[in-house]
C-alpha cells in the first residue's frame, strides 16, 4: 500500500476501472467530490480555523478546532496526577519503556539473555524514576502515576508478563500428564469466561477486603498481575492454534535425531509456532492495549481518565472533542506502529519460508 | 480489614466497659494520626465543582477542600490528604477495604447505603435534587410534557431510580437511555439522541453554564423530583468518627453564621466577641478534649480553607466560573436549610 505513490500511479488503470461507463463516471466523481469535501471539513476544523495558543481561548469558536485545551492541560493528559514539578521523571520514564520496546523489536536482540537485559534494566529505570525514593528523588506513590505513562507502562508490563505465562499455559496444556494438562485447561477455561472488567475488580476492590494487609501488596501489582494472567489465558489459546499447525511428524522426527524435549521445542516447533501465531498474537497485543482504558472503572488515572479530567472543568468543558481527538491521536501512533511492525515481521518471516 | 473490624468492636466493647470514658478515641483518627496522611475519595476523571483537577494537576472542588478541611482538623496542614481516585462503582467497596477513610463525593445518603452497605453518614452538608433538562426549541415546559420522549441518564445512580419513579406517578410513558459517564450522557444530550436529560440539578445547572454554544437554548424543568442529602459517608462502628466529621461541618456551618473567615480568624481568636467564638476557636477550652483533638482544630481550619461560605463560593457560587446560587444550600437564618446543632 505504501507502494502507491504518485510516481508510479497507474492512470491508465485508473481510468479504465473508475470512468468506464457515463455511470461509473458520475458515481467516481460524486464520491470523490464528497470525500474531499469530508476532508476539507476535517481540515479547516483541525487546521485552518483552529485556535493554537493558550491564552487564545476567547477566540475559540464553533468552527474550529481550539487546541488551546491541549496546550493547558497536555501535561494532565500525559502525566495524570503525577506531581508537577516532577514531570520531567515521568517524561523520562516513558522514554525508557518506548525505547525498551523498540530496541526488543529489532531482531539483532533476539535472544533471551539480551532481551532479558534490556527488559530488566528498561522496567528498572521506569520504576526507579517514577518511585523515585531509591534514587533519592521525592518519593511519588503508584497511585499518583498516571497519563500516557501509566498506561504505557501497564500495557508493557501486562504483555511482559502474560507472554512466557501464556507460553507456559500452551505447553502445559499439551503436556502428556493429565494432571498439568487438567490444571492449564482449567485455568484457561475458567479466566476466559470471566469478563476482564470482573477480573480485574477483584484483583483491585475484592482481594485487599478477604486477605490480611500485610499480603495485599500495592494495587496496581495485583491488577498487572490479573490482568497479565488474563492476557496469558488469550495467548496461550492463539499458540495451541500455532501448535496445532505443526505436523506431529516433526517431533517424531525431531525424538528420532535423539533431542532433547526443549531443543525439540527451541529449534523445531516454536520458531514456526510463532510464525502461524503472528497475527493473532499482534491483534491480541494491540487489543491490550486498548483494553488497559478499562482500569479506569477501578480508579487508576491512565490517559483516557486523565482526559476526561482534562475536560472536566468549567473553563475546558466545551472542548472535549479536542481532548478526544488528541488521545485518540496518541492510541493511533502507537496501535498503528505496532501493526506496521507486525507486517513487518511476517514479511521477514516469509524468506525464512522460502 | 478483618484487623479493623476487630479493632472497631473493641474499641465498641471498652466503650461499653466503661461508659463515663471522658474523650473519644476513634480508630479512623488514630489509624490518620499513625499514617501521618487522610485519604480521601476523588474520580476518575472529574465532577464539575466538586471534584476536579486544575492545570498543575492538583485536585480541587468542594469535596476535595472539604477533606483538606478535615485533614487541617486531625493533622494541622490541608496538604498531609491524601485524594485516591475512585469510580462511582468502587467507592464503598474502596470505604471497607480501608482504600480511603472517608468518602466525600457528592454522595447521597440513602436508607439502603445506610443499612445494607453497612455505612454511617454524616450530617448534610449539600441539598441537591434530581430534575429534568430539555431542548428549548421542544416546547417542554413541566415534567408531563416528556411523554413519548427519550430521557438519558447516568447509570446506576439514584437518580436513575427516582425518575423511573417519578415518571411513573404522573403517568408519562417514556424512553429510559442509561449512560456510564456524565461526559457521555453530555454529549448524548447535546447531540440530540435524548429529549430529555434527568440529573442532579446542581449538575445540570453547571453544565448549562459551561455549554458556551447556547445556554439560554435549554431548559431546567421547575419539577423538583427529589432533595436528595449530600453527606459524607464512613465505616460502621467508628461512632466518634462519625461524631467528629460531624462536628467539623457543624465549626464549617458556625462560622459562616459568625461572621469568621479565614482572613479574620486570627483577629477573633485574639480577641473573641462572645463565648460561643472563643469556644469554637479553642480560646476557651472544650472543643478538642471531647472530640480527641486539638482545641484549636477548628481556627487552624478555618485559618486553611475558610468557612462553608468561603468554601462554596471558591467552587460552585460567585467566585467560580458556575455561579451556581445558594438557594437551599444557605444557611437557615438566610433561607436554606443548611444548620448546625448546638455548640455547647
Amino acid at each position: 500500500m505504501a507502494s502507491m505513490t504518485f510516481a508510479n500511479f497507474d492512470w491508465g488503470r485508473f481510468k479504465r476501472r473508475s470512468f468506464a461507463t457515463p455511470l461509473d463516471s458520475g458515481i467516481t466523481v460524486v464520491v470523490y467530490l464528497v470525500l474531499v469535501w469530508l476532508l476539507w471539513q476535517a481540515l479547516s476544523w483541525a487546521l485552518f480555523n483552529a485556535v493554537w495558543t493558550a491564552d487564545g481561548v476567547d477566540q475559540c469558536g464553533k468552527d474550529g478546532a481550539c487546541w488551546s485545551v491541549i496546550h493547558a492541560r497536555h501535561r494532565l493528559i500525559l502525566f495524570g496526577l503525577y506531581p508537577y514539578e516532577e514531570h520531567w521523571r515521568s517524561t523520562l520514564a516513558c522514554l525508557a519503556i518506548i525505547a525498551t520496546v523498540v530496541i526488543s523489536c529489532f531482531p539483532q536482540t533476539w535472544q533471551p539473555k539480551r532481551l532479558a537485559v534490556i527488559w530488566i534494566v528498561g522496567f528498572a529505570t521506569y520504576y526507579l524514576l517514577m518511585e523515585g525514593s531509591l534514587l533519592g528523588l521525592t518519593q511519588v506513590t503508584t497511585d499518583q502515576w498516571g497519563g500516557l505513562a501509566l498506561t504505557l507502562f501497564l500495557f508493557s508490563s501486562v504483555v511482559l508478563i502474560g507472554m512466557p505465562m501464556g507460553l507456559g499455559l500452551a505447553l502445559m496444556r499439551r503436556s502428556e500428564m493429565p494432571v498439568v494438562r487438567g490444571f492449564a485447561s482449567l485455568v484457561i477455561d475458567l479466566i476466559r469466561s470471566l469478563p476482564l472488567l470482573t477480573t480485574l475488580f477483584t484483583a483491585a476492590v475484592v482481594i485487599p477486603i478477604l486477605l490480611p494487609t500485610w499480603l495485599e501488596g500495592d494495587k496496581i501489582w495485583r491488577v498487572i498481575l490479573a490482568f497479565g494472567l488474563f492476557f496469558a489465558c488469550y495467548q496461550a489459546e492463539v499458540l495451541r492454534g500455532g501448535f496445532q499447525a505443526i505436523p506431529k511428524g516433526q517431533f517424531e522426527a525431531g525424538k528420532a535425531l535423539g533431542l532433547t524435549y526443549w531443543q525439540i521445542l527451541g529449534r523445531i516447533v516454536l520458531p514456526q509456532v510463532f510464525r502461524h501465531a503472528l497475527p493473532s498474537t499482534v491483534n491480541n497485543v494491540v487489543v491490550t492495549f486498548k483494553e488497559t482504558a478499562i482500569v479506569i472503572i477501578i480508579g487508576f488515572f491512565d490517559v483516557l481518565a486523565s482526559a476526561n479530567a482534562a475536560f472536566g472543568t468549567a473553563e475546558w468543558a466545551p472542548y472535549y472533542i479536542e481532548v478526544l481527538a488528541f488521545v485518540s491521536l496518541i492510541y493511533w501512533v502507537f496501535l498503528f506502529s505496532l501493526g506496521q511492525y507486525g507486517e513487518y515481521l511476517k514479511k521477514r518471516m516469509k524468506v525464512a519460508q522460502r | 480489614m478483618i484487623n479493623r473490624t476487630i479493632l472497631a468492636s473493641l474499641a465498641v466493647a471498652t466503650g461499653l466497659a466503661l461508659p463515663s470514658a471522658g474523650f473519644a478515641e476513634s480508630p479512623t483518627i488514630k489509624a490518620i494520626e499513625e499514617r501521618g496522611t487522610m485519604l480521601c475519595s476523588g474520580h476518575n476523571g472529574s465532577y464539575f465543582g466538586f471534584v476536579e483537577v486544575n492545570d498543575k494537576n492538583e485536585w480541587k472542588g468542594l469535596d476535595i477542600d472539604l477533606c483538606r478541611a478535615m485533614t487541617t482538623a486531625i493533622l494541622g496542614d490541608p496538604d498531609k490528604s491524601q485524594i485516591v481516585p475512585l469510580s462511582w462503582a468502587q467507592r464503598f467497596p474502596a470505604l471497607q477495604s480501608g482504600d480511603v477513610d472517608i468518602i466525600i463525593k457528592a454522595t447521597g445518603w440513602t436508607m439502603g447505603r445506610d443499612t445494607e452497605l453497612g455505612l454511617q453518614f454524616s450530617i448534610p452538608y449539600f441539598f441537591g435534587g434530581a430534575q429534568f433538562m430539555a431542548h428549548g426549541d421542544l416546547g417542554i415546559t413541566e415534567a408531563k410534557d416528556l411523554e413519548g420522549g427519550t430521557i438519558c441518564v447516568e447509570a446506576g445512580t439514584t437518580i436513575e431510580r427516582i425518575a423511573a419513579n417519578y415518571l411513573k406517578s404522573i403517568d408519562v410513558e417514556h424512553t429510559m437511555v442509561s449512560y456510564e459517564k456524565a461526559s457521555e450522557l453530555r454529549a448524548a444530550y447535546l447531540a440530540n439522541r435524548c429529549d430529555s436529560f434527568v440529573a442532579w440539578g446542581p449538575f445540570l445547572a453547571v453544565l448549562r453554564a459551561t455549554e458556551l454554544e447556547n445556554p439560554d437554548s435549554h431548559v431546567i424543568l421547575n419539577d423538583q423530583l427529589s432533595n436528595e442529602p449530600i453527606s459524607a459517608a464512613m465505616r460502621q462502628g467508628d461512632e466518634d468518627f462519625v461524631d467528629f466529621t460531624n462536628w467539623m461541618l457543624a465549626a464549617l456551618l458556625i462560622a459562616e453564621e459568625e461572621g469568621i473567615t479565614s482572613q479574620n480568624v486570627a483577629d477573633m481568636a485574639a480577641n473573641p466577641p462572645n463565648p460561643k467564638i472563643a469556644r469554637l476557636l479553642g480560646v476557651e477550652p472544650g472543643m478538642g478534649e471531647r472530640l480527641g483533638l486539638r482545641d484549636t482544630w477548628a481556627r487552624e481550619m478555618i485559618a486553611e480553607v475558610g468557612n462553608y461560605a468561603e468554601i462554596y463560593h471558591r467552587n460552585l457560587g460567585e467566585e467560580s466560573p458556575y455561579k451556581l446560587e445558594r438557594g437551599l444550600n444557605n444557611l437557615w437564618s438566610h433561607g436554606g436549610v443548611l444548620y448546625a446543632p448546638q455548640l455547647d
